[in-house]
């Protein structure tokens, strides 16, 4: 089990640990049939490339979304929480993409009584790529 | 300077105009598990009970981002042949405006803010309005801009999540 990170022990320009996402085929499929989404530019190859013109098929945005939520929860610890987090869609993410998950303290304040750390965030592709750039707000607890 | 695409379409008026609300089925454990592995999240609150109750959300709950998905998409579930040429019948963040598939739509971006969990069994409904809307001349012809805003609350009537979707929509290409 994680130890528990507080506020006080976080400082600004500080990065946070990365975690690491493959973007697979099978893992688009897993998330499409799960939430039941049957866009084909996820799946559909000749469909993606040649009717669409993408490179490749590519993973629902939503994904980062899912990512994101896992990287700054997991940090903030069960004393913390996640309160907001925005995205905004660049590049594709497509199969075969290793994907680098991170983040970066850009403002830490108490406000009302808690302790609030806003993030910078990323993932970048294999190509240093920032697909989907963003910004987090984490609740950590004080000590 | 011609007269804005935003203009001609005349969908400015839309602006402020509210959805239904939609509700969605009950949560089930299957989903939860379902939805960790497809985003490869370990964590065992997701897969395990016990775990569950002693992790940060004190029982069986979803991963955060699975709340914009807790409601299903409604009208998504339609058979293969009313569905349109790239299998979707709807998407969520294109807001319900008459001619609103003259245009092809693309998200740009979206804000989230959460406040409580979506729990196993739990219902989530979702409301939303048009918030705003804008145009930009890109490298290849206008861009509209529809920003909606959701709130999500579950069958207590509490407050789960608040979310800005941004969608970009531009001119079809003749095929």
């Amino acid at each position: 089990m994680k130890e528990q990170i507080f506020f006080e022990d976080v400082a600004e320009g500080q990065e946070i640990p990365s975690i690491k996402k493959d973007v697979t085929t099978v893992n688009i499929l897993m998330y499409l049939s799960t939430v039941w989404l049957m866009d084909r530019i996820h799946f559909d190859y000749p469909f993606a490339t040649q009717r669409r013109g993408l490179p490749d098929v590519v993973a629902p945005g939503n994904m980062a979304g899912d990512y994101y939520c896992q990287l700054l929860s997991d940090w903030a610890g069960d004393k913390g929480r996640l309160r907001k987090l925005s995205i905004q869609f660049r590049n594709f993410m497509v199969p075969g993409n290793v994907l680098d998950c991170g983040g970066r303290i850009v403002k830490k304040c108490v406000e009302d009584g808690k302790g609030i750390v806003e993030l910078e965030i990323w993932l970048r592709n294999e190509n240093n790529v920032n697909c989907v750039p963003g910004k987090a707000v984490v609740e950590l607890p004080l000590k | 300077m011609g007269e804005s695409l935003l203009d001609k379409l005349g969908w400015k008026k839309y602006i402020g105009q509210q959805t239904a609300t939609y509700t969605g089925e009950k949560i089930q454990a299957r989903d939860i598990r379902r939805y960790a592995l497809a985003i490869d999240d370990p964590n065992p609150i997701y897969f395990d009970e016990a775990a569950a109750k002693r992790g940060r959300n004190g029982g069986l709950a979803a991963p955060p981002f699975y709340i914009t998905w807790a409601v299903g998409v409604p009208g998504s579930e339609k058979s293969v042949k009313e569905l349109g040429e790239d299998g979707l019948a709807t998407f969520v963040g294109v807001p319900e405006i008459p001619d609103v598939w003259t245009l092809g739509w693309m998200r740009g971006g979206e804000e989230i803010e959460f406040f409580k969990p979506v729990y196993v069994n739990d219902q989530v409904s979702v409301k939303g309005r048009i918030a705003e809307m804008s145009e930009k001349e890109g490298r290849m012809g206008p861009m509209v801009f529809v920003t909606s805003e959701f709130t999500y609350t579950n069958q207590a009537g509490e407050l789960l999540a608040k979310h800005r979707i941004t969608m970009i929509a531009t001119p079809r290409k003749e095929s």
